[in-house]
């Protein structure tokens, strides 16, 4: 433990903006996966342990676009269209199959199809980790902002994050779309009563679940080593996020990742070797003290 | 003894009998590892099927006791070189205090949160085990074997004894859990899953009979750890991480939640499936992604429920007329 | 219970099934007639994160192996490379080895695991008495503590002490050309990055004294994202940054830590920076990190390591890794051990394999040696330099005479109580 540094560094304006922006930047990505995690839970009911791997096939599609066009914005675009439409079929072929099922034979499908879909990765792509390379439009020395050092593209991506959390929250709140699903987060049955196909809502909102996480993939893909199972230990994070934040609610999802960013980031200066402890943590104590986690709805 | 326990316990004495002689008809000693791995698996699937197909609480957090059996065992012999049947019993009251503990805070919550919450449980357990380095030998785990001292004229160095030994645990675990759930106690377990505010109306303390079947449930998977770490000769943090709990979840399912033998019939397939894919195809997540997915979307059951629930229609279709059948309910 | 006929039938029936079924299940387990050859069994890594590695590893065994062979095998035995997937799993490494034994009647392991596996098939080794070497774990205390000494078991890699000597006389030079007092670390937090590292500083301070470490970062190991390691090091401004990261884990630091502008900062000291596979990974390689050696075909610079690491790329399509001249030169010690036991018993190649010197592209003089007194592997070529971004990446190492190791190697015994 090392609290001495925990409090010098909140006592500085530089290291307080700089490991505040890194926190964010984890949060962000973190956010991305989570959001998808949580509105499949909280319409479908499907704890989605294959979440991941979407965000592992978004970080390959956008290295494979990156390589064959040199442009970042069209790799962005493969990514989140590419996962979106492979998240269509798997719904359509498997996921379908084992809505309002048994919540084991949920887990084992989607465990199965992560390790069918790391193993196509790795036949695809090949075992060895890649890398994609930074963009030349961020090859830039980073920004110093109140004496805190951020890269631009970390601002980039940031920015890029909470555009999709207002836009989605927006939709949510505003659209007849996101009314619906609201509704059938509340009452499946009672949609479908309505007139509403929920098939084909369901579809989409898996979907969009895969297109966010394949976004995320396609941002973190210019920083990370790709690898088959790389979307492992992101999932692990997102589910952590998801509880601390309430299975289902976006806000919490938002909060959670973020929380979880600081807590990366400050845990690293104040307990180097329990950062990852202290993020569960602080999931056992937020189910401990509210098990519907923080912006969590009581079940019905 | 009632007529139902004398049953259980003969079936058991001829299980371990089929067991032990076995090596005397193969020479196999990958037969015999096989069998030890399965009664270390076994016992730690069975004990989490206690949880999740008696008490319908599906814990992800199994794991920890698995790994908490190893580690308990293999520190108490490699510090104190205790005789090996007083570690065991030893480790079966640490890993049973440590649920005890786990379970007081884990078993209020509900489905999914309870999962979650033992999940997180497991992962602090772990991220000690590797921190700790002085006692569990950290990341790279208890090393240097595990010694063995003779008892009672048993030598658990000879592989062939640590399989009649390990054979033996199996059948008196399984024995042990079997007779749990046809206890009044398993009675009231099966109410509290099935509907526990009713179960409460009916006199059941349901937070006591659930923390019960959590302590009991750590107890026996920790006698898996214990069988495990003999069979590696040393603990690695591995056996406490939450993909061992993830494991044990899948090996029930393949077995099936409704019989007592279901998860063990689930070990079986899961090693032998292991072993085979291992063996021969390059890419067994492949593979063993999509069997899993046969079952999963095919089956719908585990393999042993959907044996039974088969053989159970074509007894009522064969017996069509009289004969009324009186097996409904053995399978729980 | 009431019984019909049928149901009666019916059990006898699944009774036949069960025991036809059992037969089936035993079958592969009923070893099979001794062949001629001789079967090496190796335990590997073949899936997950380093998966490469391993793969690398049966590759260039196997290439050693067709050589072996068509130079007479293993004293007129051919030789049988049987490699499977332990998953990186203990308990599965401590499974397939003593399957790989005891059902597919192998006499000779190569135990191509990491860390934690290969204390898992030593105690394998312990057990089943099969002569065992172990060609990838660099822990140090697998060979240097008596406490876990086996005869039967040897060490063909390279150790952690080995490469913190040299790296801290390296480092050193530069320090005190240079001075580069204030120094970080950003090791992987697990025993092989903790004990590294510590060894690395110590040797450092120990040749510079002036060397101070103002700060110490622990990523977990195959984590993701190093971004609070980045700006907690970026705070404590130090003047250079000793790493022992590899693989995946290195290149995605160097990506994100070249976006914070680290390497501009500081000079750099990543000892597994010098593997094809993280160098030719990393698009924006920075120039002028310090590394060790891993593997690279221009050091040692003779002719017979470029076209050991030709021949390699060759065959499969890429370049070696450490763990390919590892397990190659696991292979040539067995077939050399063989030629001068004149047999390929296990016991009487372990008699010979202690003390045997053989010749070797990977020495650090054209040959290499399993030293007797702890059964691991010295002399191999152990050196430190500057990286380029392309070809041949490092033009000039820098290699630390083999006495000097051994001296400091002796001492750090002693203070552990290996000795």
């Amino acid at each position: 433990m090392d609290l001495n540094a925990l409090t010098d560094c909140l006592s500085s304006s530089s290291c307080l903006v700089t490991q505040a922006t890194s926190g964010f930047i984890i949060g962000m990505l973190l956010f991305l996966v989570a959001v998808g995690l949580t509105l499949i839970f909280g319409v479908m009911k499907i704890v989605n342990f294959s979440h991941g791997a979407f965000y592992m096939i978004g970080a390959y599609l956008a290295m494979t676009v990156f390589q064959a066009t040199q442009s970042y914005a069209l790799a962005l675009l493969g990514a989140a269209v590419g996962t979106c439409l492979i998240g269509i079929v798997i719904e359509r072929f498997f996921m379908q199959r084992i809505y309002g099922g048994n919540v084991l034979m949920q887990l084992l499908v989607c465990y199965a199809l992560v390790l069918i879909l790391d193993d196509l990765v790795r036949i695809v792509w090949g075992p060895e980790f890649r890398a994609m390379g930074m963009p030349p439009a961020f090859q830039v020395p980073p920004l110093f902002i109140m004496g805190g050092v951020v890269p631009p593209f970390y601002l980039f991506l940031i920015a890029a994050a909470l555009l999709m959390a207002g836009v989605l929250g927006l939709a949510i709140a505003k659209t007849r779309i996101g009314k619906t699903i609201r509704a059938a987060a509340h009452n499946p049955a009672m949609v479908s009563v309505l007139g509403i196909n929920t098939g084909l809502l369901f579809t989409a909102l898996f979907a969009l679940g895969c297109l966010l996480a394949g976004l995320a993939g396609g941002l973190a893909a210019p920083v990370r080593s790709l690898t088959p199972g790389m979307g492992f230990s992101i999932l692990i994070e997102s589910f952590i996020v998801t509880v601390i934040g309430g299975m289902g609610s976006i806000m919490g999802a938002l909060v959670g990742a973020i929380l979880i960013g600081l807590i990366r980031a400050f845990g690293a200066l104040g307990f180097p070797l329990f950062t990852e402890a202290l993020m569960y943590l602080c999931m056992a104590l937020v189910l401990i003290v509210k098990p519907t986690g923080l912006f969590g709805r009581e079940a019905a | 003894m009632t007529r139902p326990a004398l049953r259980d316990a003969a079936l058991a004495l001829a299980g371990f009998l089929v067991l032990a002689i076995l090596p005397l008809i193969t020479s196999s000693s990958a037969l015999i590892d096989f069998v030890i791995r399965c009664a270390a698996l076994g016992l730690f699937a069975t004990s989490l099927n206690l949880l999740v197909g008696y008490g319908g609480m599906v814990s992800f957090g199994h794991g920890l006791f698995f790994g908490m059996g190893a580690y308990s065992f293999g520190i108490l012999m490699q510090r104190t070189g205790m005789p090996i049947p007083l570690a065991v019993l030893l480790t079966l009251c640490i890993s049973a205090l440590v649920a005890l503990v786990v379970g007081a805070i884990c078993v209020r919550l509900k489905e999914i949160y309870f999962a979650f919450v033992t999940l997180a449980f497991q992962m602090l357990v772990h991220s000690m085990i590797i921190a700790w380095v002085p006692v569990t030998g950290g990341d790279q785990g208890l090393r240097g074997g595990i010694p063995r001292p003779a008892f009672l004229g048993i030598n658990l160095s000879d592989q062939k004894q640590l399989y009649l030994f390990s054979a033996a645990l199996l059948v008196l675990g399984l024995l042990a859990m079997r007779h749990i759930v046809s206890s009044p106690f398993g009675y009231a377990l099966r109410m509290v899953r099935d509907n526990a505010t009713r179960a409460g109306f009916l006199g059941i303390n349901v937070y006591r009979t659930r923390l019960t079947a959590f302590v009991l449930a750590g107890a026996f998977a920790s006698l898996g750890g214990v069988i495990m770490s003999l069979f590696v000769s040393g603990a690695y943090p591995e056996f406490a991480f939450w993909t061992m709990s993830g494991e044990a979840v899948f090996i029930v399912m393949l077995g099936g939640t409704a019989n007592f033998l279901g998860p063990l019939v689930g070990t079986g397939i899961l090693l032998l499936l292991n072993d085979f894919v291992t063996r021969t195809a390059e890419h067994h997540g492949l593979v063993l992604g999509s069997v899993i997915l046969l079952f999963a979307l095919g089956l719908r059951k585990g393999l042993l429920d959907f044996v039974m629930e088969w053989l159970a229609a074509r007894r009522t279709r064969d017996a069509a007329t009289p004969a009324p059948v009186a097996v409904k309910g053995t399978s729980t | 219970m009431t019984k019909t006929p049928s149901s009666q039938m019916n059990r006898r029936a699944v009774l036949a099934l069960t025991a036809g079924a059992a037969g089936v299940m035993a079958a592969p387990w009923v070893a099979r007639a001794q062949a001629k050859a001789v079967k090496v069994g190796m335990p590997t890594i073949l899936s997950g994160r380093v998966a490469q590695l391993g793969t690398s590893s049966r590759n260039a065994a196997q290439m050693e192996v067709e050589k072996a062979n068509a130079a007479g095998g293993l004293a007129g035995r051919a030789i049988e490379l049987v490699v499977r997937d332990t998953k990186g799993q203990p308990q599965e490494a401590a499974r397939v080895a003593r399957e790989l034994v005891n059902s597919d009647g192998c006499e000779i392991l190569i135990d191509a695991e990491a860390s934690t596996g290969a204390f898992a098939v030593h105690e394998v080794a312990r057990d089943l008495g099969v002569l065992c070497i172990h060609s990838n774990s660099e822990t140090s205390s697998l060979t240097a503590d008596p406490k876990l000494k086996l005869p039967n078991a040897f060490r063909c890699a390279r150790q952690g002490i080995h490469d913190s000597v040299a790296g801290g006389t390296y480092a050193a030079e530069i320090v005190n050309a240079k001075g580069l007092t204030r120094w970080a670390t950003c090791s992987p937090d697990y025993a092989y990055g903790r004990d590294t590292t510590a060894e690395f500083v110590m040797y450092l301070k120990r040749f510079a004294p002036k060397v101070e470490v103002v700060a110490e970062s622990w990523p977990k190991i195959f984590q993701p994202d190093y971004t609070e390691s980045i700006t907690k090091l970026l705070q404590a401004k130090p003047q250079a940054l000793y790493s022992c990261l590899w693989g995946g884990d290195l290149t995605s630091f160097i990506d994100q830590a070249g976006i914070y502008a680290l390497f501009a900062q500081m000079q750099f000291f990543a000892v597994n920076m010098a593997d094809y596979t993280a160098l030719t990974t990393v698009k924006n390689l920075p120039p002028g990190i310090h590394s060790g050696n891993r593997y690279i075909k221009t050091f040692p610079a003779t002719p017979q390591n470029a076209a050991w690491g030709d021949a390699y790329r060759a065959k499969y399509g890429e370049y070696p890794t450490n763990w390919a001249w590892q397990n190659a030169l696991a292979v040539n010690f067995l077939a050399g051990a063989a030629k001068k036991a004149n047999s390929a018993d296990g016991k009487k190649l372990a008699e010979v394999l202690r003390g045997l010197t053989i010749e070797s592209p990977f020495g650090a003089d054209g040959k290499v040696t399993m030293r007797a007194d702890d059964q691991t592997l010295v002399d191999y070529a152990v050196g430190w330099g500057t990286t380029i971004a392309k070809e041949p990446y490092v033009p000039e190492m820098k290699s630390v005479a083999w006495q000097r190791i051994f001296e400091l190697e002796a001492e750090w015994k002693k203070d552990k109580g290996f000795v």
